[in-house]
């Protein structure tokens, strides 16, 4: 089923990227690039929803209805929890439509992981799986096996860069910081200490950065090169609406209102 | 900081952890590689070579002692004329080893560990020198004491033995090229591109070598490089054709198998397609043809194609099984038990699990 429904689709469109922009070197860097265009492309909807979810997420924090019930209830949790979600539930806002695009890439970026492995694969098993995930109109039998080179990087291997005999992973550290920027910026701004949606959100700033550093250092960097693709396209995205708050990425800066949005 | 954000973070590590499971990482994993001689079958899967009695299925002495994760082996090993038995690491470290067949006690001072990647292919030994090409692209020439002579880049990665036909040496290689080299002044030079990669290797003559590619098509390459296509196959080649007199026999990835006279440049029959893709070389016997296949069988055909005898060996069947005389063994992928033996009628006679 995942097979046949992730890696074979994923593994097939990335085959015929690369045969298409003439399977030389640097090309299969060039073919993931494309193909997180592409992916960012079709999730587009999704990740409007979640900036519209961001959006009334900030305006919910004026909004007086909103900051009475924190007032009300701000001794009893369990009575806020029923009141907030009530909010939510009228202004029709997924308190976690922030966090959903982001867990969604999970699948993709397991299936990505996993069909960038079998494009490149070093050994015959790997081969022999791929003999048989191509599918058979796209006649790739002459572009196998594919070139894993990309600017400084072999795609199938961790990245690291060699400066005075110490392996500097810098593909992790930009897959961390682009991670940071781009849920900084699509965070929705809170002044309310309580606001528990906002919370989790500043959390998962933190821990995704972490997490997707960690993958970056140790999977294969082609991998990283999604990474870093995607968030760069998340946060091109989300500044195209002009929310963008760029002050959220300074020390102190995270309580400021974001601006309106441009009409 | 609440109960909430404390239990995030473990989350995420949770799902960390589980797309580290899912994802399938550096782990070196293949089709065990097997040998014969005489007196041992000589299995090199993952970690462990093991040699074992062909009379009674039993461990004769495996290696190395204790399992070192850097070290995977599954390229067939090599026994050389001199009595040493070859065999190259396609772990993370990639030392290629010389081991004494009786004993399984490395004979070399030191392994050579000068490629750059893994050994895949098994070397050849000619001119009492050693041949063996790597996944790096090239063909590294030891002595037959392990020191090092030469490398010749060819390009590519070399997954497959090395044939010769006595003058030259041919290289079959991922890059689409069957590499022809002079083992006497070591110049090399390439065959075309023949479309396809070459994964299993070639069989060679007097005339030049016979090379199946994943552009399902068996050609024919010779001493200057020149290729003719022979045959068109349904599926990627991957096994080395095996050349017995004036016909040649292969199979491919549909599970095909084919028995092309060169004379003619006919097929002798159509349709011989066991129960599974074919990734091994057919086995020839005598009068009789062998083949396995991905689904685990065992099969004998005549030389007309009729299916003598058909066995269920279990497990996934992608190494070429190899004739000790009066057995063949056969060693499965994922299978019960490590190496089977066989004999000609397709009776068992025993089989080899290691012990844990």
């Amino acid at each position: 089923m995942w097979e046949t429904i992730i890696i074979q689709p994923m593994t097939n469109v990335l085959l015929w990227i690369y045969d298409l922009l003439g399977h030389g070197p640097h090309m299969f860097g060039l073919a993931i690039i494309l193909f997180t265009v592409l992916i960012r492309a079709v999730t587009w909807p999704l990740n409007a929803q979640q900036v519209k979810g961001a959006q009334a997420m900030q305006e919910l924090q004026n909004d007086k209805d909103w900051q009475e019930i924190q007032k009300k209830y701000a001794k009893d949790r369990e009575k806020l929890a029923q009141e907030q979600m009530r909010v939510y539930k009228e202004k029709g806002i997924n308190p976690f439509g922030s966090c959903l695009p982001t867990l969604i890439q999970f699948p993709i970026i397991i299936g990505l992981y996993q069909s960038i492995i079998r494009a490149l694969s070093t050994t015959p098993l790997g081969m022999l799986q791929l003999s048989r995930t191509v599918y058979p109109f796209l006649s790739v039998e002459s572009i196998i096996p594919l070139n894993s080179k990309f600017l400084w990087m072999n795609l199938g291997s961790p990245e690291s860069i060699q400066i005075f005999g110490f392996a500097l992973p810098t593909l992790a550290v930009i897959v961390a910081l682009t991670t940071y920027v781009q849920s900084k910026l699509t965070m929705p701004a809170s002044t309310n200490p309580n606001d528990q949606s906002a919370a989790m959100s500043g959390m998962m700033s933190i821990y995704m950065p972490l997490l997707l550093g960690w993958f970056a250092l140790n999977f294969a960097s082609g991998i990283s090169v999604y990474f870093i693709t995607s968030n760069l396209l998340g946060i091109a995205q989300y500044a195209a609406t002009g929310r963008a708050n760029w002050r959220n990425l300074l020390p102190g800066g995270k309580k400021q209102p974001a601006p309106g949005r441009k009409k | 900081m609440n109960t909430k954000k404390l239990l995030l973070f473990p989350l995420l590590v949770l799902a960390a952890l589980t797309l580290s499971a899912c994802g399938s990482g550096n782990v070196v994993n293949n089709w065990p590689g097997l040998a014969v001689d005489a007196e041992n079958a000589y299995v090199a899967s993952g970690s462990i070579i093991y040699a074992v009695d062909l009379k009674n299925g039993r461990e004769v002495w495996h290696y190395p002692d204790k399992a070192d994760n850097a070290l995977h082996y599954y390229a067939n090993p090599v026994l050389t004329p001199d009595g040493q038995l070859l065999i190259g690491s396609a772990g993370t470290e990639h030392p290629l080893a010389s081991l004494d067949p009786a004993t399984g006690r490395e004979n070399w001072a030191e392994p050579f560990i000068g490629a750059k990647s893994t050994w895949i292919a098994p070397p050849l030994v000619m001119n009492d020198k050693i041949y063996a090409p790597n996944a790096d692209g090239f063909l590294y020439i030891l002595e037959l004491d392990g020191t090092f002579v030469d490398s010749i880049e060819l390009g590519g990665a070399l997954w497959s033995a090395p044939v010769t036909d006595g003058k030259l040496i041919y290289v079959a290689s991922l890059d689409h090229h069957l590499h022809v080299v002079d083992p006497v002044n070591l110049q090399s030079f390439s065959s075309a591109d023949l479309g396809g990669a070459l994964p299993g290797g070639a069989s060679a003559n007097t005339d030049g070598a016979y090379v199946g590619t994943f552009a399902s098509k068996m050609e024919f390459v010779d001493a200057n490089g020149n290729y003719r296509t022979l045959s068109q196959a349904a599926g990627w080649i991957w096994g080395a054709p095996v050349l017995d007199g004036g016909t040649l026999y292969y199979a491919d990835l549909e599970g095909n198998v084919y028995s092309l006279d060169l004379a003619s440049g006919k097929q002798n029959w159509e349709g011989v397609k066991p129960d599974g893709p074919i990734a091994a070389s057919p086995l020839v016997i005598g009068d009789q043809i062998y083949v396995t296949t991905e689904a685990g069988s065992l099969v004998a055909l005549d030389r007309d194609g009729k299916n003598i005898w058909e066995r269920t060996v279990g497990g996934k069947i992608y190494t070429t099984p190899v004739y000790s005389g009066e057995l063949i063994l056969v060693a499965p992928y994922q299978a019960e038990f490590m190496l089977a033996a066989l004999d000609t009628d397709g009776k068992q006679a025993w089989t080899f699990t290691p012990e844990k």
